[in-house]
């Protein structure tokens, strides 16, 4: 039997109607953010505004990608590009080294956030231990605090230990608020693994780093992909402890960089937005490329309560 | 008996790294962060750090400045949980139904996601922007609005507005986890009510919204959380401003220790905010959990 | 060579007692079955041996070497599961394969070995496929085989017949018993299922809260069931149990005696046990018929004696009875099983 058309007619309508204003509310505001970065400057300031570029330019993104082999001096910065009249700001040098920095922060994060996160989540949701308890609860407290909370403390902290601007004081960081995430993700998955493959594995003559190695790792692709992926972006999107741990230009990241842009009133409004494009396109591109593995990742074991 | 066989050794030496880390990076600063909370540390005093006991909590209570701030929070905080969760109710409607383009459209969920907060406020004030701004010329193109306006600059709405950029990038996550629950509700029940007589509406009501308690009590907790420690956005779109009208409390606690230097009741500001959220996803499970 | 030696094995889960001071002496070679109903310790005590639970208390020894604190990979134990707990990501060859790789062998040497156990099961044809590729009882198979692959002296069996449908169970049942003989290895078997349990077991360990009721051959229990609990888990249909006292030498129960041929003291309160099969035609006890229920080879009725005592008995095709009739058969006091009623324990 066939259902009557006018319920498939009105369902197929809704379905369109909210779709639409679906990929207008999700999809929309960085539309518009890419539409102003092509745009120039004298372009970008017209009233009404464009929607779409008229005359497509991608010269913000060449000064991004020039701005290192250019000294940017008092003189030439006021006397701008006459065609575009847009305005680079004097840091518009440091957006490539801040882009490396955050690509090196990011792997270095997601590979050894992997590992301690694995190794964890195996002991808690594997093996039956004294505190075995206490440590999950350890881990997921830390969790609780504040990002705004820990920041103070740990400005004080690394000051001390003269970690000012060093690298490897943000990849501590961004272990500590990452890992808590990522064991829980893994610990769902995990704990999702029929016990007996655990136990004939033992039996087979594995350790705890075999049955990890041979048996755990091989059938947690997906959530090892999504911890994987959660940890990179957070770290290549994280401003707060970013903006208190680094000073000098040399080792801030991304977010702080582009922060300094948005502050910086003379800055060129199309240029801002070209960074803005650069800083979202990595990240944007991991989530829709692990899409499958992000969402069951994520969302294991969210049902379960 | 204390033995500690093959088991404890391994999950000690597996468990170790972590712990390490968190000791270091999260447990010491948390505890240490007590310590300063008791005392009166000013930077520009270095050498001066007298021990004050509860004297700093008393202070902010005291301070005109965090009443306006847990005012500003508790709104901010309640429109951005309302707010997520309805649209992320509606959105897992959506992409829970089967039609052609859903994947795409479940891909471009995770572009809000994945976007940096940092970005996010950009991408939003230049929205909000009162000369060049999306929102005055559409709303004046179409005739929503006769002047251009300075939106953040209105203090009625600003809190609402930082909300809305909020709202746009915590919201995915939020929808994931309900489609995942939608997901998980048996056929069965909604064949069952069909027979029964139930309409769309009735369906809803009485099969959906019940089976998606789990993943509510998620969503709401989860937001509660984030929502409430909410930093980044209003740095970069309005610091605070414009007068006091988006003077939240981790702006407060930025502003005391950063601007001010006044470490000792900035922590114990820390601690406050601390406690609060955790004593708020803890009635919102208890609370809820009884009543949804 | 392996003989298994539980002495006072005890686990405990905060104040539960899952096994409580378990003495159990397991001779090389022999095929030992736990069964009991679910809940009763078997499973625990097999992962204790298996080294996949702590031991709380006592000790465990292979041969004279204390094993109690050694981790089960270096217990040179096999294990079959009643998930069979085949690695879904390694085809069958990889998964039988799997326990040599872990120990280092050679590849010829692993070739050598899995081919001649994919042999002996009948499952060469399946070395390339996946686990999800294969029905239960392949999977079985390869469990199996990724068992007797190693040569193991010690083999353990959880449960491995339980998903399996009645008649590949049958089937199965054959063939680890003819592992068993093959083999050589010491076999200890769990079940819930009384009927492997008879067929399988050199000796049987039943059971409950533990504890083991009786620990004997499978003659031994059906036919001297220690306790009243031993008796109603073994038989099928199961014993017919019946409260009464003795009174001049007989068990009575309202009008209903037997006369016992080595009768408890008088006035004792007992529970009789009466196998359905343990009956002769034409006797002195008379009953009505309340059910028919032919099998094809026998006959199963349940009748309604003197004094209210309801019996099934189990005879052969030829009694023709309907619902109704009055029926006359006999029993050998020597084959009934009298407990004492406060204790349940066999007089």
């Amino acid at each position: 039997m066939k259902k009557p058309l006018a319920p498939r007619v009105t369902r197929a309508i809704l379905l369109t109607l909210f779709s639409a204003l679906f990929v207008l509310y999700v999809a929309g505001p960085v539309a518009w953010l890419v539409s102003s970065s092509l745009q120039s400057e004298a372009e970008i300031t017209r009233v009404p505004p464009n929607w779409l570029p008229q005359n497509p330019s991608i010269a913000n993104f060449e000064a991004i990608f020039s701005a290192a082999d250019r000294v940017v001096t008092y003189e030439n910065r006021r006397q701008g590009e006459a065609l575009t009249s847009s305005f680079l700001p004097s840091g518009a040098a440091n957006l490539l080294p801040a882009m490396r920095n955050s690509l090196v922060i990011g792997l270095w994060v997601a590979a050894l956030n992997l590992l301690l996160s694995v190794t964890a989540a195996y002991a808690i949701a594997v093996i039956d231990f004294r505190g075995r308890r206490a440590t999950l609860y350890t881990v997921l407290a830390t969790r609780v605090v504040p990002d705004i909370a820990l920041v103070v403390p740990l400005f004080l902290v690394i000051r001390n230990l003269g970690l000012i601007n060093s690298l490897g004081a943000l990849v501590v960081t961004y272990l500590a608020i990452t890992v808590p995430f990522t064991i829980f993700i893994l610990i769902s998955y995990f704990e999702g693994i029929p016990r007996d493959l655990y136990r004939a594995a033992r039996i087979d003559g594995c350790g705890h780093g075999r049955a990890l190695w041979h048996v755990y790792l091989p059938l947690s692709l997906p959530a090892l992909v999504a911890s994987l992926t959660f940890a990179f972006l957070t770290s290549w999107n994280e401003f707060v402890f970013a903006l208190v741990l680094t000073q000098n230009v040399a080792a801030q990241t991304l977010p702080i960089i582009i922060s300094g842009f948005i502050m910086d009133f003379t800055t060129s409004f199309s240029f801002v937005n070209a960074a803005g494009v650069i800083a979202i396109i990595p990240p944007v591109l991991m989530a829709v490329v692990f899409q499958r593995y992000i969402v069951s990742g994520l969302t294991a074991g969210a049902v379960k309560g | 008996m204390t033995r500690f066989g093959y088991d404890e050794r391994s999950a000690a030496l597996l468990v170790f790294p972590v712990l390490a880390v968190l000791l270091v990076v999260a447990a010491f600063p948390i505890i240490y962060s007590f310590w300063v909370s008791l005392h009166d540390i000013v930077l520009t005093r270095p050498l001066r750090r007298p021990f004050v006991g509860f004297d700093n909590y008393l202070r902010i209570f005291d301070d005109a400045r965090f009443w306006t701030a847990v005012a500003r929070t508790t709104v901010y905080t309640l429109v951005c949980v309302a707010v997520t969760t309805f649209l992320a109710v509606l959105v897992a409607l959506l992409l829970n139904e089967v039609f052609p383009g859903q994947r795409l459209l479940s891909a471009l969920l995770l572009v809000p996601w994945a976007t940096p907060s940092v970005v996010n406020g950009l991408m939003w004030k230049w929205i909000y922007d009162p000369t060049y701004g999306l929102l005055n010329g559409l709303l004046v193109q179409v005739g929503l609005l006769e002047r251009y306006r300075v939106w953040l600059g209105d203090p009625d709405i600003t809190l609402l507005l930082i909300a809305n950029a909020a709202i746009w990038k915590q919201m995915p996550l939020a929808a994931l986890l309900m489609i995942v629950t939608m997901k998980a509700i048996p056929e069965d029940l909604y064949r069952a009510a069909r027979v029964d007589g139930a309409n769309i509406w009735q369906r809803f009501v009485h099969v959906t919204l019940p089976a998606l308690r789990p993943g509510l009590m998620l969503v709401l907790v989860y937001e509660t959380m984030i929502s409430i420690r909410h930093f980044d956005l209003f740095l970069i779109m309005t610091q605070g401003g414009p007068g006091d009208a988006s003077f939240t409390l981790s702006w407060l606690i930025y502003v005391e220790t950063f601007r001010s230097l006044r470490f000792g009741t900035g922590a114990a500001m820390s601690y406050v905010l601390a406690i609060t959220t955790f004593a708020l996803s803890w009635a919102v499970i208890r609370f809820l959990g009884k009543r949804i | 060579m392996a003989r298994i030696t539980c002495a006072a094995l005890t686990k405990s889960y905060g104040a539960v007692l899952a096994v409580d001071a378990l003495e159990l002496s397991i001779g090389h070679g022999e095929f030992m079955v736990l069964l009991g109903p679910s809940g009763c310790g078997k499973t625990t005590t097999l992962n204790m041996i298996a080294g996949l639970e702590e031991i709380s208390a006592g000790r465990l020894l292979f041969d004279e070497t204390e094993v109690t604190w050694t981790p089960p990979h270096k217990r040179e134990v096999a294990m079959v599961f009643q998930s069979y707990a085949l690695y879904p990501n390694k085809t069958v060859r990889e998964n039988i394969a799997f326990p040599l790789r872990l120990r280092g062998q050679s590849a010829s040497e692993i070739e050598r070995a899995v081919g001649a156990a994919a042999e002996q099961l009948e499952i060469t044809h399946l070395l390339g496929r996946r686990p999800n590729e294969l029905s239960g009882g392949q999977r079985q198979r390869v469990a199996l085989g990724r068992a007797i692959v190693r040569k193991p002296s010690v083999f353990l069996m959880d449960e491995p017949l339980s998903n399996l449908d009645a008649t590949l169970r049958l089937s199965m049942r054959g063939l680890i018993k003819r592992l068993h003989q093959e083999l050589k290895a010491t076999f200890v078997y769990v079940t819930h299922d009384q009927a492997e349990a008879m067929t399988l077991a050199d000796r049987i360990a039943v059971m409950k809260g533990g504890l083991i009721q009786q620990l004997d051959t499978p003659e031994g229990i059906y036919e001297r069931p220690a306790n009243i609990f031993v008796a109603g888990f073994l038989g099928s249909p199961p014993i017919n149990l019946v409260e009464g006292v003795i009174a001049g030498g007989a068990f009575t129960r309202g009008d209903f005696r037997l006369a016992l041929t080595n009768p408890p003291q008088e006035g004792r309160a007992v529970v009789l046990g009466l196998r359905p099969e343990d009956v002769s035609a034409g006797g002195d006890v008379t009953a009505r018929v309340e059910l028919v229920s032919p099998l094809g080879s026998e006959t199963h009725l349940d009748v309604l004696a003197e004094g209210g005592v309801a019996l099934t008995l189990r005879v052969p095709k030829e009694w023709r009875a309907a619902p109704g009739d009055r029926l006359s058969f006999g029993i050998d006091p020597a084959r009934l099983h009298i407990f004492d009623k406060a204790s349940e324990t066999r007089l």
